[in-house]
């Protein structure tokens, strides 16, 4: 009898241990906890965000981080599934008593958990997810998305189609959200621009479709003047497979937004079709800056690689976390939350700013084409064009409208 | 305004030969589902894992060879036999002891393969996109009533009738492929006469694993190699394995060239819906052909 007693008692004291170790660690460190991809494809690109707020939150630690404490981060995988990510959310601000989220790269898990956070007040930055919703229709007090969105990449892809001849589109993508949102933002914003385009038809195939020929030569058959390509992430790769090997890019021209980023490019090499027009936030080689160059240096002496897109990303986040407090002057949520809006921080592609309005980081965009260039064993982005952020933002009264506001 | 607007003779013969290279891998993989379906009973999940395996072999062994030529042919030869290698392994260590377990059993089993093999391939190659290069020779494309068509994709055609001839040849004409046939009927009768089965069992699961592992390395070149390319063939190779008649060879065959037609012609004639086109087809085959098209061995 009296030996059974002793179980009870000794759990109740470890776990009063484990409460007051994790309550004190609570006050000397900012905890971010980050929901992410982390297996399959999407790794890829959710590494970059990842070891890119490492290597700035380690910079800022070793300054003695922020108001005297350091900042401290946990990961959690998603696996591509809202289910498990939004438990993993849940667990994070319940069990992890996390300060802040991040994350995520699927665009459905993410509005998922901006919801949660609204109700449970915790500040959620978003990185990667780029679906116009995030800080539109659906945005929120705590939600902040530290990437481009749908609705910015379709105006940018429209500025730069408008200044083209083409009058006959055809549009192909992904039949899912991001790639109807992107072929509806550039096809909208391309015909307020010009009133004599047309559109002669659509091809939609199913995300992670592995051979794009049929699609190509059903699409050559409608011949089209130019064609607006709205695949991400996975597709992108095979599709300008296909399009090498079917001639489609010599003889329509088209867009892709992403097309010029490195983890599209660099799997191709040298074999990637020439004269694509892409956008993107971010290159290693671009913009030119002493900025930026020190931010590649810093990443690839850290991990061996070139920052992709991501790390842009991560690394911003992370500033923008420890300026936010620091403006703020205490941990505290919403003085956080208002000392961000509106807030701009250096990077490397220049100066960022925070919409207060949406909470959307109002990013550039880089509208590029693909070419070979000498000493890059794979195409990159030439005759690069900035679009500035606030040319591409959708207006706030968008926004107002979006969100059924007057 | 999309439907049926841009059909013409031209457009519909390069929309089928397009099908018909489509339909080679599809036909390549479900034949070797089939197979192993057909005389082990064994309803093979992994089969998708092992396409997988095969394209990203293939990238590596290509690679080791600097490309070109040399590099494709190498590939294009080790990865099926480097997959071969591995489903003996296998089977020898593990298939062996459950044949007699009951089907939800082994599709469960193979099911927790398929999620090894998923972590072997994400440590062993990470998770970046790959590639593989084309020699020189099956670049480009050939214009064939006005519309491009690849060079490899020729290849993919001719390729598709020397394997299906190869598979009939073993069936028809070896010993092998006799007793095969003989134990997907009546395994305990081909026992009794003093063949030893699970030997013949095996030798048909390394062919049916050897074929996943060509359709994987043939299909290499022409997208991008990937974690998850394992989950959309097998989900296509089961449905023509079914639409065709369960275990059966032709069968596969026809579902095959049913698949990948529908596939490429439905994308022609209504290219915002052609999604659909395919899986309908399977309803329909299967509304009014249960067990299939042809006849089924189970």
């Amino acid at each position: 009898m009296r030996k059974k007693m002793w179980l009870p008692v000794c759990l109740a004291l470890a776990l009063a241990f484990l409460l007051v170790g994790t309550a004190a660690q609570a006050e000397k460190t900012i905890k971010v906890g980050i929901v992410d991809t982390y297996t399959g494809p999407p790794s890829t690109y959710t590494n970059d965000v990842r070891d890119a707020f490492k290597l700035a939150t380690d910079k800022i630690n070793a300054k003695g981080g922020i108001l005297g404490k350091k900042i401290e981060f946990v990961t959690r995988d998603d696996k591509f599934k809202v289910d498990i990510g939004l438990s993993a959310a849940k667990e994070l601000i319940m069990r992890e008593n996390v300060d802040i989220l991040m994350g995520t790269i699927n665009s459905g898990l993410t509005l998922a958990i901006s919801d949660l956070c609204e109700k449970e007040k915790i500040p959620f930055l978003v990185t990667f997810a780029k679906s116009e919703k995030i800080t539109g229709e659906k945005g929120n007090r705590y939600v902040f998305s530290m990437n481009e969105n749908t609705a910015m990449a379709g105006k940018a892809g429209a500025a730069g189609l408008a200044k083209k001849p083409y009058k006959k589109y055809w549009i192909a993508g992904d039949d899912y959200e991001y790639g109807h949102a992107i072929a509806d933002s550039v096809w909208n914003h391309l015909k307020t621009l010009r009133s004599d385009v047309v559109l002669l038809g659509q091809s939609w195939w199913k995300v992670g479709e592995p051979d794009f020929t049929p699609y190509i030569t059903a699409m050559l058959s409608a011949k089209p003047d130019a064609v607006i390509i709205a695949t991400g992430g996975a597709g992108c790769v095979p599709f300008l497979k296909a399009s090498v090997a079917t001639g489609f890019n010599k003889s329509v021209p088209f867009f892709m937004h992403t097309a010029t980023e490195m983890s599209t490019l660099a799997p191709l090499g040298l074999t990637a079709p020439e004269g694509v027009l892409g956008t993107s936030n971010y290159f290693y080689y671009f913009p030119d800056t002493p900025e930026n160059k020190a931010f590649v240096k810093e990443f690839k002496d850290a991990y061996g690689r070139f920052p992709k897109v991501g790390a842009l990303y991560g690394y911003i986040t992370a500033n923008f976390i420890a300026k936010a407090y620091e403006k703020a002057g205490e941990i505290n949520t919403e003085k956080f939350i208002n000392a961000l809006e509106g807030m701009s921080i250096g990077s490397p592609i220049g100066e960022l700013t925070v919409r207060a309005f949406d909470h959307q980081v109002m990013f550039p965009m880089f509208m590029g084409t693909t070419k070979k260039v000498e000493g890059y064993d794979y195409l990159i982005a030439t005759d690069i064009v900035t679009i500035p952020g606030k040319d591409v933002m959708p207006s706030i009264e968008e926004i107002k409208k979006a969100r059924g506001v007057k | 305004m999309d439907f049926a607007s841009n059909i013409t003779i031209s457009a519909l013969f390069q929309q089928t030969l397009v099908g018909l290279s489509r339909t080679t891998i599809l036909f390549i993989v479900a034949s070797g589902l089939s197979l192993i379906l057909g005389v082990l009973r064994i309803p093979n999940v992994a089969h998708g894992s092992l396409y997988m395996i095969g394209a990203f072999i293939m990238y590596s062994v290509n690679l080791f060879f600097g490309g070109g030529q040399a590099g494709f042919w190498m590939a294009v030869l080790l990865s099926p036999l480097a997959v071969a290698l591995i489903s003996l392994a296998v089977e020898r260590g593990l298939f062996q002891h459950l044949y007699e377990r009951e089907h939800l059993m082994l599709l469960l089993f193979t099911f927790s393969i398929t999620l090894v093999f998923g972590d072997l391939v994400k440590m062993i190659w990470g998770s970046d996109y790959r590639c593989v290069d084309l020699p020189a020779a099956f670049q480009g494309f050939f214009t064939i009533l006005g519309f491009p068509f690849p060079r490899y994709n020729l290849f993919l055609i001719l390729t598709g009738p020397v394997v299906a001839f190869g598979l009939w040849f073993l069936i028809n004409k070896t010993r092998i492929g006799k007793i095969a046939r003989a134990a997907a009927v009546d395994r305990e009768m081909v026992g009794a006469i003093g063949i030893n089965v699970s030997l013949v069992f095996a030798a048909v699961f390394v062919i049916g694993c050897f074929l996943a592992g060509l359709g994987g390395a043939l299909v290499a070149p022409t997208q991008n190699i990937r974690q998850g390319m394992d989950h959309a063939i097998i989900i296509e190779a089961f449905l023509i394995v079914i639409m065709g008649g369960l275990g059966n060879i032709w069968g596969a065959l026809l579902g095959a060239l049913i698949f990948g037609l529908t596939d490429s012609i439905g994308i022609l004639v209504w290219p915002q819906f052609a999604i659909v086109f395919p899986y309908v087809v399977v309803v329909i085959v299967l509304l009014f052909c249960p067990k299939g098209l042809l006849k089924s061995t189970w």
